[in-house]
């Protein structure tokens, strides 16, 4: 699995498109791959808001920092999640880490193969290891996260300041 | 320039398992809106056995109601990692720290854990390693000598390292510990020629070790009564 994500990593550090992804361009300077079209949250969550549901994960700058994921918790659906508040952990290298939620709403569908494939958030943090999706109560919100850009900037700080 | 960087490390003695966990809760909340600096526990549990989230309770391998007839508890955490079992002479730290104000991850920060262990050992004369096969922990050739659990909220930590000292390694008998079947637990004492000093000394010396890897500057020492500190 390492070299899975090793591969893709640098495919998109080469700025190399997938055929896979037709509506995102990847966007990095660095490592870890940044999509345009999300938005992105401070404790690296992305959201991407496609009509009435959004869908929130972490990002591959969070699952690289986490290590193997092994085990993830999730909510159930009809439950709700509050901006910048935990709805989730997943655990990876014996540490169990909070996911916050970048948005308020109702939560419409959870991803169920993550309990059995706990890594896909490794191996696809943008695609199959989506968490959950949500309907947004306050669309404004998204309006406070980060872009593409903004996030990559802001991973970069965050990485080169130690 | 780099800002200087404190940790403030209270030396608790031993502590009741539950009566610690509250004391991380307030502490890691306090930490979150920046109310108190970089905290360190360190202290040892009377015998106890601790679950963590994934609850994996198949690797207890007695019925619960014996824990007590051996004078031990068991609880449920929300920390990350299996089985343990945390008891007299054996090294605990507890980190309260925001990953986020020096920029590590998870992965980095179990791994610093790790050469905590590790370079405490070799004080010794033991020359221990850690990510055995990515199983997380130190290890003395194919004996586990500390363990690590963490828990990160909001990029603040709790829970965090165990090290053998020299805990009775007979309490380990009754679980798998760390979910793992096949290898041993080891302590300081079996490891080493050395004579060890008391206890209150090598747990100094981790503590040493811990924020030379971490690298603060400073550490400001408290001594604290945990019946002191209960609201």
């Amino acid at each position: 699995m390492a070299l899975r994500i090793w591969a893709s990593s640098t495919a998109n550090a080469l700025r190399l498109s997938s055929a896979t992804r037709p509506h995102f361009s990847p966007l990095s300077r660095c490592f870890s791959s940044v999509l345009d079209g999300l938005k992105y949250a401070n404790s690296h969550e992305w959201v991407k808001h496609e009509g009435p549901v959004a869908t929130i994960g972490i990002t591959d700058h969070a699952q690289d920092h986490l290590g193997e994921v092994v085990f993830v918790e999730l909510p159930e659906a009809g439950g709700t999640v509050t901006k910048a508040t935990g709805f989730g952990a997943v655990e990876s290298v014996k540490a169990t880490s909070d996911v916050n939620s970048p948005i308020s709403g109702e939560i419409v569908e959870v991803n169920s193969k993550l309990s059995q494939t706990p890594g896909l958030i490794n191996s696809s943090p943008y695609e199959d290891g989506w968490m959950i999706k949500v309907k947004p109560s306050n669309p404004s919100e998204l309006e406070s996260l980060m872009g593409a850009t903004q996030y990559t900037k802001f991973c970069e700080e965050e990485d080169a300041a130690h | 320039m780099r800002i200087p960087r404190n940790l403030e490390v209270w030396r608790l003695g031993t502590v009741n398992y539950l009566k610690a966990l509250k004391l991380q809760e307030k502490l890691a909340s306090d930490r979150k809106i920046n109310k108190i600096t970089d905290t360190l526990l360190s202290l040892q549990h009377p015998p106890t056995y601790t679950l963590g989230k994934r609850r994996t309770d198949y690797n207890l391998l007695v019925p619960e109601s014996e824990l007590k007839n051996m004078g031990a508890e068991l609880h449920y955490t929300q920390r990350g990692g299996d089985i343990t079992f945390h008891g007299p002479h054996q090294a605990i730290l507890y980190p309260i720290i925001s990953l986020r104000d020096i920029g590590l991850g998870a992965r980095k920060y179990v791994e610093n854990l790790e050469s905590t262990m590790i370079e405490l050992s070799s004080l010794y004369g033991v020359k221990a390693h850690g990510q055995r096969k990515c199983e997380t922990g130190v290890w003395v050739g194919d004996r586990k000598i500390g363990a690590i659990g963490v828990r990160i909220s909001t990029g603040i930590t709790s829970h965090g390292l165990a090290f053998n000292i020299d805990p009775d390694l007979t309490f380990f008998k009754h679980i798998v510990p760390c979910g793992i079947a096949d290898k041993d637990v080891t302590s300081l004492r079996r490891e080493t020629d050395l004579v060890l000093p008391d206890d209150e000394v090598i747990q100094e010396q981790l503590v040493s070790c811990f924020a030379r890897l971490f690298g603060y500057n400073d550490i400001i020492w408290k001594d604290k009564n945990v019946i002191e500190i209960d609201d």
